[in-house]
């Protein structure tokens, strides 16, 4: 059964501290939603709460229809994958896994089946006698994921469950994740403070900063239209761009002055709101302030920068530089040969450009999505639709490698 | 890699591995350890001796070997009884204690409890007081109560004197057992009882066994409370014993003495050795949190 989960204007005040501030928020019933932010947002604070571990200060919390701020976790009927693992070490990984049935009255046949399936989906079953003890960090972590996963339960609560991987397991496990969850469509809520994490895994993302919900959008909606400072700072690597500007006017038509040029804004997008004086903060992303030479035609707008830091990547490089007296980083193909100090042409597409309010840091421009990113969730979406049974394992396979696939672009 | 392993090595391979100089302050150390180390091995030389020697005084030599003295002291009835007597004594307290101790260290550890620092600071300062400070008024008490001479009030009274440090040690051990997993288990849909005796109960045995070994020691070496608390001779244990022997026996039997004190130790040192394996070894919360 899926249950949806809402949130509906809580907080958690501890002592003179507020830990959460009037959260609303629905997890769609089956959906993965990514809880992301920087530490001490409030994230882990709010899965909490839904666990039954914190008692909200204000507000209702509600799985499926009901309302569950004084149900205790025993009977909230959800799993918790806890950053730590939490795996009891006393007990052997079959032992670990059957807990939670055993303690819920379970009879033995059933558990001892049930372990066994959920040992065979993640690849548990040679280790069943073994101590957490003498798991690596990988196989904890999986056996952490099957004793959250055996119980069927309405919600999935997972707390930083990959930070304590190494780099290689951590993208491995990633796609595992977003495989195990396409199989069993439980709801799903995905506490992290890596926005690769998120983009990656997340149906939908909600970020957090100082107890305060920034915005709930699909991964592609929030990287192409956030909304504000905070929420385009955080998502993107390397972060997006912020240089002052100001709102002006060029032949009749609203236009936008920074770093020394001045560009109307393009025909898709259309400002939303007011600034206070003209005054804006211009966002660029990293991808979209290129290289003149090998820039795109839409690129038409070109600003001149002496180059500070050349970072190689590899497949890429940033590069860092000063543009009319603002620090800009940019993504440049690799082996450019652009050296330090040296002068450069950089060139952007007009309609590429963020503006956020100088004052209040939200953004006043509304931008036509991407138009890869549009296809691709829609593909996503007819895949959610289409009934489990219909699909042969082959086709599920298919679906399972696009999740690393797309973890790579991303990262 | 061991000192002997890399010579082992060196010799094979002809490397030079330089031998270790002995510093001045090195040696004053060793001798000075050397010298503290006789005070205690001396008297406990001297047990072992007189304990198989046919004419034993308060000198250490090398004995005439025999086995009368153990068949002497095994023969007598009060040496028996006092062995009894300290059994009891020691048992009844340990339950007491070991049991009282975590009852009192679980909230101890995991709610919040008004002024509970403040709380354990006076319990650790009452671990220290001496006890035989108390034992007038506690004589009193027990007079008034009735209570006197025997072995399971006694008991109370040693449970009660052992139960700060019980529940400081044993506070440290619970301590140890990280929250999540009661928090994992409550999830996991566990009752509050299941949580204690499926999670946090085998995880604190260690802890247990430690407080539960080292309050039978201190019982079973405890002197002045059963001296001033218990009188008739079926009720005295072991180390009153020991005194009787040295003064109301007339003349002075080292050799049973001697047997007497070894088998007394026996206890205790078996007990030594079983905790020192829980202080070292398993003591292990491997994979429970990363």
């Amino acid at each position: 059964m899926l249950s949806e989960v809402r949130f509906e204007g809580v907080h958690k005040i501890f002592g003179a501290e507020t830990a959460v501030e009037d959260l609303n928020l629905t997890v769609n019933a089956g959906e993965f939603l990514v809880l992301v932010g920087p530490s001490g947002c409030g994230k882990t604070t709010t899965l909490r709460m839904l666990a039954g571990l914190e008692r909200p200060s204000y507000g209702r919390i509600l799985i499926g229809d009901r309302l569950v701020n004084n149900v205790s976790p025993r009977f909230r009927d959800v799993a918790m994958v806890f950053q730590s693992y939490a795996l009891y070490p006393h007990m052997n990984v079959y032992d670990n896994l059957a807990f939670g049935m055993r303690a819920r009255g379970a009879a033995g046949s059933v558990v001892a089946e049930r372990v066994k399936e959920t040992a065979d989906v993640l690849g548990l079953g040679h280790l069943l006698k073994r101590r957490p003890s003498e798991l690596s960090g990988g196989q904890r972590q999986r056996v952490a994921l099957g004793r959250a996963l055996i119980r069927q339960p309405q919600v999935f609560l997972m707390d930083e469950p990959l930070s304590n991987l190494d780099a290689g397991l951590r993208v491995q496990m990633r796609a595992e994740l977003s495989r195990l969850h396409e199989r069993f469509r439980v709801t799903t809520l995905y506490v992290t403070h890596d926005q690769v994490e998120a983009m990656t895994m997340g149906d939908r993302i909600a970020v957090m900063n100082l107890g305060r919900l920034q915005q709930v959008d699909a991964p592609e909606t929030l990287y192409d239209n956030p909304a504000n400072i905070f929420v385009a700072g955080f998502i993107g690597s390397p972060r997006m761009n912020f240089v002052p500007g100001r709102l002006t006017t060029t032949q009749g038509k609203t236009a936008i002055e920074f770093l020394g040029v001045k560009t109307p804004i393009s025909a898709g997008s259309q400002l939303t709101g007011e600034t206070t004086g003209g005054e804006v903060t211009v966002g660029l992303r990293p991808e979209d302030l290129m290289w003149g030479r090998v820039a795109s035609p839409d690129s038409t707008l070109t600003v001149s920068a002496e180059v500070d830091v050349v970072e190689p990547m590899g497949h890429e490089a940033y590069v860092t530089a000063v543009c009319a007296g603002e620090t800009v980083t940019s993504r440049f193909p690799p082996r450019s040969g652009v050296r330090t100090r040296e002068r450069v042409e950089l060139a952007l597409n007009p309609a590429r450009l963020h503006l956020f309010d100088a004052r209040s840091g939200r953004t006043i421009l509304q931008r036509p999505v991407a138009g890869g990113a549009d296809v691709r969730r829609t593909v996503r979406e007819a895949r959610k639709e289409e009934p489990a049974e219909g699909r042969s394992d082959l086709q599920r396979q298919t679906g399972a490698r696009g999740a690393p696939s797309r973890a790579e672009e991303i990262s | 890699m061991s000192a002997v392993a890399a010579r082992r090595l060196a010799d094979k391979e002809l490397i030079v591995v330089p031998y270790r100089r002995v510093s001045v302050s090195a040696l004053a150390t060793n001798v000075v350890l050397i010298l503290l180390g006789c005070f205690f091995l001396l008297p406990l030389l001297w047990m072992v001796f007189a304990s198989v020697d046919a004419n034993p005084d308060w000198a250490i030599k090398i004995p005439t070997p025999t086995l009368a003295n153990f068949a002497d002291v095994i023969g007598r009835a009060d040496a028996l009884s006092s062995f009894r007597s300290s059994l009891i004594l020691a048992g009844t307290t340990t339950v007491l204690t070991t049991l009282l101790a975590l009852l009192a260290a679980y909230p101890l550890s995991r709610m919040h409890i008004p002024f509970r620092r403040s709380f354990m600071l006076v319990i650790l300062f009452a671990s220290g007081l001496p006890v035989s400070m108390l034992v007038v008024p506690v004589y009193q008490i027990y007079v008034y109560l009735g209570w006197l001479d025997s072995l399971y009030t006694t008991a109370l009274f040693l449970a009660a004197s052992s139960l700060p440090f019980a529940i400081w040690l044993m506070k440290n051990f619970i301590d140890a057992v990280p929250l999540e997993l009661e928090h994992a288990a409550a999830i996991d849909g566990a009752s509050t009882f299941r949580i204690l005796r499926q999670v946090v109960l085998p995880l604190t045995v260690p802890g247990i066994a430690v407080t539960a070994i080292y309050t039978f020691i201190n019982a079973w070496g405890a002197f002045i409370i059963p001296f001033v608390l218990t009188y008739s001779p079926e009720n005295q244990p072991g180390p009153v014993e020991i005194y009787n022997f040295m003064g109301s026996h007339g003349l002075f039997k080292f050799g049973d003495l001697a047997v007497f004190s070894l088998l007394f130790s026996l206890p205790v040192i078996v007990l030594y050795l079983f905790m020192s394996r829980y202080f070292s070894g398993a003591f292990n919360f491997g994979g429970a949190v990363k």
